[in-house]
């Protein structure tokens, strides 16, 4: 299954490795990657994955990284994951 | 004042007191800000066996846990220790020193990507690139270590940065991490599935007692009457009159534990994971249950097991809110049937000393709320099973890492957080040798810490498995040339003795706990006790290898 996921997250040095490093250890491959740095200190990145394991398991993961602000799973109701 | 200076000011307003670590060339500047500060620093022998330290302070106090080390090897040698901390969700601050940014990205002389390494074993990592950040980044480590989920955090901080002067005023912290968002809107759908259970089991992990919620516990337990069945890290959780526990689950579990969890129709989960060694077969385990999920990771939930209904949040309000009435009392009957049929046996034949009857010894006479470190192995598996704790942080053993190695050091961490408690580390002859040098930092700072050294002369947990499962290939696990233990420990100055016989234990014991200082017992077993019951690989766990069966 192919998905895309756009995140917002805070533009620090090795934030993009973190999420790599992550969607690779968690059994995802990467098959896009796209980032655009904001004015106010935050990158815009949009991740394209693919992966047999459900989504959530890679989302989930992803949330929980201290530099992820915000996370949604293009056109799919599962959004940001939270209490 | 220098960035080094701040860095330990800083660590004061978080109330650290002790930090464990070992210096450097790149640390040089926060090593001579401590020669003259009220901190107390414990030089370990070996990073790793600092940070190990460090862990063991946080898991026996609460408190976290601080280490320290310089750049390259320094720093490569805390990974093990921060993995550890990873896995069992310990709250642990790593101070690394890294090379000047001048030079960095150059191969300097000790110069290791330490930021790059840490991203797989910490909760967090920063790299500090001006004085001016300094403050608010170690403010921002400590925070994250215990919010939430507790975890390792790493900050490496390059030299000219240590050197940098700010004449900044200290800010004041905040405690955001009392701030913990809970849902509480699925406890009316929790407490639907408890009340029309007929064969409950609460099922404990480590998150309650980090969640400071020992006493929702017992209470959920006294209002809703069940059997109980706790992980490794849970151990310790339930009170120790509590009739209904049963024991650690998984694949050393006790038979009664495993046997209701498989029976089960409702298993509640409370701030645990699922992880391998809990389940055996993950189709098979607990096929009849629905499951509630209370933890405070959202990412735990559906991870491995899929939940009729999750929790997220601290413990405390969770626990009371889906507290309601059940009546299962033939179900109870039927648990205590199961403890008392499959009660541990010690009558093992000979005069050699049998490891389990040790550990309920020792368990038996050492002070109600003594400490216990363990390595890993099957020494570690016995004492889970053999021994009991009033508390958790009475129980330090590495979980999820499963590190060998991690038992001397956590003790001495966990003797420095409660100097008024016994401590103990049970070690096997193979475990003992992975940090064995941290005797040194036992010496020089004259720590009663016991050792009692588990010895078989084997790698002793491969070994079962190489004659279970492997046909008797005995490939590289016997250690019968040891070193003489007892010579080893006087070399630091640590008396001990070696007993070999079972009438030898009760005095020996005696020994050690009434000689005031470190203490020394070597333990010697027969290399031929397994450690039972044992789940074998893929299989359920109700499919356990007994002793008789073997």
């Amino acid at each position: 299954m192919n998905h895309v996921l756009n995140i917002t997250a805070n533009n620090t040095p090795a934030v993009v490795e973190r999420l790599l490093q992550v969607t690779r250890y968690r059994g995802y491959q990467l098959t896009g990657l796209e980032m655009k740095p904001r004015s106010d200190r935050s990158v815009a990145i949009t991740l394209s994955v693919s992966g047999d394991k459900p989504i959530h398991l890679l989302t989930s993961q992803l949330h929980k990284l201290y530099d992820v602000v915000q996370l949604e799973l293009a056109g799919s109701e599962l959004a940001v994951l939270s209490a | 004042m220098k960035g080094a200076e701040l860095v330990l000011k800083v660590l004061q307003q978080h109330g650290v007191d002790t930090v464990f670590g070992y210096p450097g060339g790149a640390i040089m500047p926060i090593y001579d800000a401590l020669y003259q500060s009220s901190i107390k620093h414990y030089l370990c022998r070996h990073e790793q066996g600092g940070a190990f330290s460090a862990i063991g302070y946080a898991r026996a106090s609460g408190k976290v846990g601080v280490c320290m080390a310089t750049s390259g090897p320094g720093a490569t040698n805390l990974i093990t220790s921060l993995a550890d901390a990873m896995l069992d969700s310990v709250p642990v601050v790593a101070i690394t020193g890294q090379v000047s940014q001048a030079v960095m990205g150059s191969d300097a002389f000790q110069e290791v990507d330490v930021l790059g390494l840490s991203l797989a074993v910490t909760k967090h990592s920063f790299m500090v690139r001006s004085v001016d950040e300094l403050a608010a980044t170690l403010n921002e480590a400590f925070t994250i270590a215990q919010a939430g989920r507790p975890g390792p955090v790493l900050v490496d901080i390059p030299k000219d940065v240590q050197l940098a002067d700010i004449d900044a005023e200290l800010q004041a912290i905040s405690k955001s991490n009392s701030n913990i968002q809970t849902s509480l809107a699925n406890a009316a759908a929790a407490r639907k599935l408890i009340a029309a259970a007929k064969k409950p089991v609460a099922y404990i992990g480590g998150g309650v007692h980090m969640a400071d919620a020992m006493n929702q516990l017992q209470q959920f337990l006294a209002s809703n009457p069940m059997p109980s069945v706790t992980t490794l890290k849970g151990m310790g959780s339930v009170a120790k009159d509590n009739e209904h526990y049963l024991g650690m689950l998984g694949m050393h579990g006790t038979q009664a534990a495993n046997l209701a969890v498989q029976q089960c129709d409702l298993l509640i989960c409370l701030g645990a994971r699922f992880d391998d060694r809990v389940t055996g077969n993950l189709q098979k385990f607990a096929p009849l249950a629905k499951v509630i999920h209370v933890d405070i990771d959202p990412a735990e939930i559906n991870k491995v097991r899929f939940a009729q209904v999750a929790l997220l949040g601290d413990m405390k309000q969770i626990l009371p809110a889906i507290s309601t009435q059940n009546n299962c009392s033939d179900w109870l009957t039927h648990c205590a049937q199961l403890k008392q049929q499959y009660g541990w046996r010690y009558d093992h034949p000979g005069e050699r000393i049998y490891a389990p009857l040790l550990l309920k010894q020792l368990s038996e006479r050492m002070p109600d709320n003594s400490v216990v470190a363990c390595d890993v192995g099957q020494h570690q598996m016995w004492v889970a099973q053999h021994m009991r704790f009033s508390s958790p942080r009475n129980h330090l053993s590495s979980g999820g890492l499963g590190t060998m190695g991690f038992g001397l050091p956590a003790a001495i961490g966990a003797k420095l957080a409660r100097p008024q408690d016994t401590v103990i580390t049970v070690t096997g002859d193979g475990s003992f040798m992975m940090n064995v040098q941290e005797l040194a930092t036992i010496k020089r700072f004259r720590l009663p810490v016991k050792i009692v050294v588990i010895d078989n002369q084997r790698l002793g947990m491969v070994k079962q498995w190489q004659q279970l499962f492997f046909n008797e290939r005995y490939s590289e696990t016997d250690l019968s040339d040891n070193p003489d233990f007892v010579a080893l420990a006087a070399a630091f100055a640590i008396p001990g003795h070696c007993i070999t016989r079972k009438d030898e234990v009760t005095d020996a014991l005696e020994a050690m706990f009434t000689w005031p200082g470190p203490y020394l017992l070597h333990v010697c077993i027969d290399d031929k006790d397994n450690v039972w019951p044992l789940v074998p690989p893929g299989a359920a766990n109700e499919e356990m290898i007994t002793e008789a069966k073997a």
